[in-house]
């Protein structure tokens, strides 16, 4: 196969590079296949993502983003290659494993819990940090009520950050405003201390000035977490203005990589999206 | 007059008449009416079977006289065209069964609708000819319909004494068969004399009652209202030790229950609570965990067999263990079967899981009959001989009482622990951080997997907690019978816990006990309902569903209670002012 993929340039360091002796890459993926019968979603896909960096997958409908997050979470096995993430490969692991490795995600179409309450949806999210057996829930160890007091007052810690309003924990989740459903479960996701975050058109179906708050969420979460994020979006404002590296998937296939600077003025990228007349 | 030709009130008022007449003939044409013809409510006045037919005009008058939110030409609020519209609609219920008669009197419809018996149309007649018979039906109606009307129309506190007078007497009645042997085994023979004739109540018995429940429910409702007040003043130390009095008191009602009521009740509630305990086993499965399993009677059956194999000296291991000392086996091998049964359908959703674990429950069944089997299970025959752990007798002086107790009375006791035991594992369960992977799994499976629950482990733990749940039951029931039959263990059973589970609301405790009383205990009340059961269950259900479909009692005070005790804490607490400042900006 020729390969016709712009070289990516070397990965940069995060913004805040780590004192500890940690791999520069936090996620790396190499020459991901993925087909479905007759379809193929993904094609030899090479990815990295440094530790504490916002990276971008875009692309247009269809172009296998979501398809690529799927494997990366566990929820769809890989047809072939390989998913390196902090050292560990997830290739074949369950999704509830992935979890536990530290890798967290939200979805394009909101998914809660949505007859559970607020609280309880984010403190699911910590559940592959807790520790608790049901025979020890049954007995009522001192340990129970510890954890369970402990979790919650992180969730509700975690409900602030995503700027969820104070009484709201009780709520049922489908009650809440289009908006709130997004940072809800943003704290989900975050319950569980992920390590990469991936989130799936966080800003999709919000107006400017909610698309505006989500940004700097994202970019303050990073900043306060500590985290690696992964964003798949369609608004490229949003994308421009908090990626460091972006990555172009079209039709299952990566045809760029760069700073978004050298996306914008990608002649491969532009065709992608308006046309071969445009490039023309 | 002219108002009743107003086309769409009459249209209206047509509906209500045609549903209820519908009613009225579906109740006849089932054989309701008929089985519960000789019923007395009230001896020589009105029997159940009238009762029922009467309650069908009233709810039709009743509803037709209220006035459409939407006030069309032709509505008055009047009290005169309110009774007019009760009367209407009464009259056309009447009239369609009316109709009934008139045709079943000249035409023998007994070759389609076997219920339209004789004796039935007897019943309906008043002893007229046809035609006399068909008016007075429908002027009976009428007037009962009218009387729904002035029902509504009468200030709410008229109404309120009426309805619960009403249903005094009707409860007193029904309640015969558990007051009238207890009296009489109490020597209150005078007592039960007085309110009891012939299955129903006397007149002066009836006027009593109605009186008492009169009297009861003014005195309830203000008396509720001051407790209610005095709690929710007290500071909370109190506010604590009231409840946990009020638990106390609660205990010690139900520990005297069947010696108050005498054996004949003892027999319903330890029925009752067989069934509770089984429906507390389901409702981790399916109220928890939200799979919907339909062969939950295979675990109760294996509860059964397997006590029956390690306890009865006649089984075919014949090794007779001590009950107690087979529980923990019971108990092990059941959750065991849970993990086997639960294992093949992990990958399964929904309906497929419903008809799979369908399926298991009949196979279980099935094997328990079969011939090829039998050498061990005993087939249809099943297993004889299983000794009984519990005194026949229990004869207890306590110097301020002497308790004696019996059969069911003793039985009550293991049953009420198991099923408290239960309560309490499951209830610390759901306030865990299995319960929320268990709600969360039922939510949107693949994404409380992706969000770190392992559904697989927490399937396989619901089915096995469940199964280990439902063992019990089986263990106590086949205790009970001293012997199981495969033909005990039909998938009505499995039909039945989980009407329990979603008549009291899916998930909650509270409202599996109450469930199991009412789908399992009323029908204890009325004899002649074996028949209709299911008839009345899938009505209670369709009715459930359209009108309450959570359930009796909710799985929400949960959340009510949380939410009054971070209230309480966090009273002073002012909203954050950056977020605050963010919602603007949005």
């Amino acid at each position: 196969m020729i390969e016709e993929i712009d070289q990516p340039a070397a990965p940069k360091p995060g913004p805040e590079p780590d004192p500890v002796d940690q791999p520069a890459v936090l996620l790396k993926v190499e020459r991901l296949t993925k087909r479905f019968e007759g379809l193929t979603a993904n094609r030899d896909i090479d990815f990295e993502i440094p530790r504490y960096a916002i990276v971008s997958i875009i692309g247009p409908n269809g172009a296998g983003k979501t398809t690529f997050f799927n494997q990366l979470t566990g929820l769809t096995r890989p047809t072939s290659g390989t998913i390196e993430f902090d050292g560990t490969s997830v290739v074949g692991m369950a999704p509830h494993e992935v979890a536990e490795l530290g890798i967290a995600r939200t979805y394009q179409n909101i998914r809660l819990f949505s007859d559970m309450t607020v609280l309880a949806n984010v403190m699911v999210g910590r559940h592959v940090r807790m520790k608790v057996q049901w025979y020890e829930a049954i007995l009522g160890l001192p340990k129970v009520a510890r954890e369970e007091e402990e979790v919650r007052v992180r969730s509700l810690e975690l409900l602030a950050l995503v700027g969820l309003r104070r009484r709201y924990e009780d709520e049922l989740a489908k009650n809440l405003p289009y908006g709130d459903q997004r940072r809800l479960e943003l704290a989900r996701a975050l319950a569980s201390d992920p390590k990469l975050l991936l989130l799936d058109e966080p800003t999709a179906g919000m107006n400017p000035g909610e698309t505006r708050q989500m940004t700097d969420l994202i970019a303050r979460l990073r900043k306060e977490l500590r985290l690696t994020i992964l964003l798949i979006e369609h608004d490229m404002k949003v994308v421009m203005g908090v990626s460091e590296r972006i990555t172009v998937l079209d039709y299952g296939e990566r045809i760029a990589e760069g700073s978004p600077e050298e996306i914008r003025t990608n002649p491969r990228v532009i065709e992608a999206y308006l046309g071969k007349q445009a490039t023309a | 007059m002219q108002d009743l030709l107003n086309a769409p009130r009459l249209r209206r008022l047509a509906a209500f008449g045609a549903v209820g007449g519908v009613a009225a003939l579906y109740l006849a044409m089932v054989g309701l009416v008929e089985a519960f013809k000789d019923r007395n409510v009230i001896t020589g006045v009105v029997t159940l079977g009238a009762v029922m037919l009467l309650a069908v005009p009233l709810i039709a008058g009743y509803r037709a006289a209220i006035v459409p939110r939407d006030v069309t030409e032709g509505w008055t609020r009047s009290g005169l065209q309110r009774a007019v519209n009760g009367f209407v609609a009464g009259l056309i219920a009447g009239g369609m069964l009316g109709l009934l008669v008139f045709v079943g009197r000249a035409v023998d419809l007994r070759g389609v609708l076997i219920s339209i018996s004789p004796d039935l149309l007897d019943f309906l007649s008043f002893g007229l000819p046809r035609a006399g018979a068909a008016v007075a039906i429908a002027v009976v109606g009428g007037a009962v319909g009218t009387l729904g009307a002035l029902l509504l129309i009468s200030p709410p506190r008229i109404r309120a004494v009426i309805t619960t007078g009403l249903l005094a007497v009707i409860l007193i009645s029904l309640s015969e068969p558990f007051i009238r042997p207890r009296l009489e085994q109490l020597d209150y023979t005078a007592i039960s004399d007085f309110l009891y004739q012939a299955h129903g109540l006397t007149v002066p018995a009836a006027i009593a009652a109605f009186v008492a429940g009169i009297v009861g429910s003014a005195l309830w409702a203000p008396a509720r209202a001051r407790v209610r007040q005095t709690v929710e003043a007290a500071p909370p130390e109190r506010r604590r030790s009231i409840r946990n009095w009020t638990i106390v008191a609660a205990l010690i009602g139900v520990l005297i229950l069947p010696q108050v009521s005498g054996t004949f009740f003892a027999q319903v509630l330890v029925l009752i609570g067989l069934y509770l305990l089984l429906a507390l086993g389901l409702n981790i499965v399916v109220g928890y965990a939200g799979l919907l399993d339909l062969g939950y009677v295979a675990f109760f059956a294996v509860g059964a067999y397997l006590t029956a194999l390690l306890t009865s000296p006649d089984s075919s291991l014949g090794i007779g263990l001590p009950f107690f000392v087979a529980l923990p086996i019971v108990m092990l091998g059941a959750g065991a079967t849970g993990l086997l049964i639960g294992a093949p359908v992990l990958r399964l959703r929904g309906d497929y899981l419903a008809i799979v674990t369908l399926g298991f429950g009949e196979i279980a069944r099935i094997l328990f009959e079969s011939e090829a089997l039998r050498p061990w299970l005993g087939g249809v025959q099943g297993i004889l001989g299983i000794p009984n752990p519990f005194p026949a007798r229990i004869d207890l002086d306590i110097g301020v009482a002497h308790l004696v107790a019996s059969g069911p009375q003793v039985l009550y006791y293991p049953i009420l622990a198991f099923c408290m035991l239960a309560a309490f594992a499951a209830n610390r369960l759901a306030n865990s951080r299995v319960g929320r992977a268990w709600n969360a799994m039922r939510e949107d499976e693949s994404v409380a997997e992706a969000t770190g629950v392992s559904t697989v482990n927490y399937k396989l733990l619901a089915f096995s907690l469940g199964a280990t749940t439902g063992c019990l039951s089986g263990a106590l029931f086949a205790v009970q019978l001293q012997s199981v039959f495969p033909g005990s263990f039909d998938v009505l059973v499995s039909i039945t816990v989980l009407a329990v589970i979603i008549l009291g609301g899916m998930g909650s405790i509270p409202g599996v006990v109450v469930g199991a009383i009412v789908l399992i205990g009323l029908p204890q009340l009325l004899r002649e309902f074996a028949e209709y059961r299911l008839l009345v269950y899938g009505g209670v259900l369709v009715a459930m569903m359209l009108l309450r479909p959570e359930g009796l009692i909710p799985n929400r005070s949960r959340q009510r209670e949380l939410h009054d005790a971070m209230d309480d804490e966090e009273e002073a607490e002012p909203p954050q002012p950056e977020l605050a400042a963010q919602r603007g900006s949005a």
